[in-house]
């Protein structure tokens, strides 16, 4: 089977499974204090940024440093467990098809979960920078370009995070603790990203890339550009590690 | 008899060593975050475990949480998983009971690492903060008071869990709760008194805001008053099924 007809199966798969509304939800929620509390983006407590910025980013924070990794999280308890009900991961593993195939399409999921919350976010920041707008009588709305550009970094930042938080769900074969320790591992990234090792720690990644677009809008929050030297060859090599491991490890407990 | 039965049940989920492990990873914040940056906090003045609960609760309080939802959602995974919930029916046990007895469980394992997070808490105060004093009934106080306040966290994420058969999807409100309690304004105090947002009061900013007792009477009435609800509910669900 091709890798994408693989990847339609996989997909009408979790049809039924609500995680849609899962992924909307919280796009929704996020949006809310923003637009009630929207005079605030203009009190900016002597931070050197526009409101329509700091609307931008102050949305999206919440978002991005605990929302993003935690669906990432729930997408992988979902992923493994619809089949765990009535052994249908044994029948998919019975087939020709190579395992390694198999966890790909279904990690390749996962992003695609993700990509669908960033274009549900991104339409929801414009939908409430309309409504903010009209309310306060200020133009909130940012270039799409740029919105889009910010976005799809922060999720292309969250890809080493899914392949971590994948590999640790096959490898856990308990779902408590794979969710458990999935969860877990989100709430140190805010003292993380201040120290030097944050780019060894995958769940701080998204959380990263905002904070810099933070130091772009308003000087002096934090770092303006992005330290590619150690972070780009330790992501990759983590994503590639983590995959590797979760594709030889895939299906081995069924396999037994 | 249904306690013990309902122990059984958890002991190959790796419930009871998840728990004991985020309270291990609760702990690790206070000591770490002293390890790394003492001089900031030994040169505050007041009291050691406000200085020490005010920097690290937050983060403490959300493991707590997020162990909570995790622990809730297995709890009710074993019993959907193979459909163990309609043999409980049929056997001579109140659905009830069950629910209630895994409340207690989750309650009784919650108050373990509460007291283990508070020693050390208490043994970082003692040994970075020496003669500052620290008086054995304010810990016990602490104590307390975090545990009770996190009990309507527990029954509202057992209720969400008893809801649904799909983990995934109790485990999603439960995340999206603790996310949308954690974004809205924490300066609202219907809000703070919400579960999954209460768990983070500590007790010195309750003693300051003078909001002891608010907490004391509300906190126990939330807890059975969701127990309540979940009673309903499973009334309902049976003249459904």
């Amino acid at each position: 089977m091709s890798f994408l007809s693989l990847t339609t199966v996989e997909l009408k798969k979790i049809r039924r499974s609500w995680i849609m509304l899962i992924l909307l939800i919280p796009v929704v929620i996020m949006w809310i204090p923003s637009v009630i509390y929207g005079d605030m983006n203009f009190d900016t407590r002597g931070i050197p940024i526009t409101p329509e910025n700091n609307f931008f980013i102050q949305g999206f924070m919440g978002m991005v440093w605990f929302m993003i990794p935690a669906t990432l999280v729930i997408g992988t308890v979902l992923l493994t467990q619809t089949e765990r009900s009535n052994n249908g991961i044994l029948k998919m593993l019975s087939l020709p098809v190579s395992t390694a195939k198999l966890c790909l399409t279904k990690f390749m999921v996962l992003i695609l979960l993700s990509f669908v919350q960033m274009v549900m976010t991104v339409a929801a920041y414009y939908i409430c920078a309309a409504i903010a707008s009209s309310m306060l009588d200020y133009n909130f709305f940012l270039e799409p370009l740029y919105v889009f550009r910010v976005a799809l970094s922060i999720y292309a930042g969250a890809i080493p995070t899914a392949a971590v938080f994948w590999m640790i769900a096959i490898l856990i074969h308990t779902p408590v603790f794979a969710a458990g320790i999935g969860l877990a591992s989100i709430v140190p990234s805010v003292l993380l990203i201040n120290t030097k090792i944050w780019f060894a720690y995958p769940m701080s990644y998204p959380f990263y890339l905002l904070m810099v677009e933070y130091g772009r809008c308003a000087d002096g929050i934090y770092t303006s550009e992005i330290d590619w030297l150690p972070w780009l060859p330790t992501a990759v090599l983590i994503t590639v590690l983590a995959l590797g491991i979760a594709c030889i490890r895939f299906g081995s407990v069924q396999k037994r | 008899m249904t306690l013990s039965l309902e122990i059984k049940k958890l002991k190959r989920t790796g419930y009871f060593p998840a728990f004991i492990g985020a309270g291990f990873i609760a702990s690790a914040f206070p000591v770490i975050n002293m390890l790394a940056r003492a001089q900031t906090f030994t040169a505050l003045s007041g009291d050691p475990l406000t200085i020490l609960m005010d920097a690290n609760w937050q983060m403490m309080a959300m493991i707590n949480i997020l162990i909570c939802v995790c622990g809730s959602c297995i709890m009710y995974h074993t019993e959907y998983a193979d459909n163990g919930l309609q043999k409980m029916d049929v056997l001579p046990v109140r659905s009830g009971a069950l629910f209630i007895t895994k409340f207690v469980i989750t309650a009784l394992i919650l108050a373990i690492i509460i007291v283990m997070e508070t020693a050390v808490l208490a043994g970082c105060a003692l040994h970075w903060f020496p003669g500052r004093g620290l008086s054995l009934w304010e810990l016990l106080k602490t104590a307390g008071f975090q545990w009770l306040i996190t009990l309507p966290t527990v029954m509202m994420m057992l209720v969400i869990a008893s809801a649904w058969k799909n983990m995934w999807i109790s485990l999603g409100i439960g995340v999206i709760l603790v996310f949308a309690l954690s974004i809205l304004p924490q300066d609202l105090l219907i809000l703070n008194l919400c579960p999954f947002s209460s768990p983070y009061q500590t007790y010195a900013m309750a003693v300051q805001n003078d909001r002891v007792s608010l907490f004391l009477i509300l906190c126990p009435v939330e807890t059975p008053g969701l127990g309540l609800l979940e009673m309903f509910y499973q009334k309902i669900r049976r003249c459904v099924q």
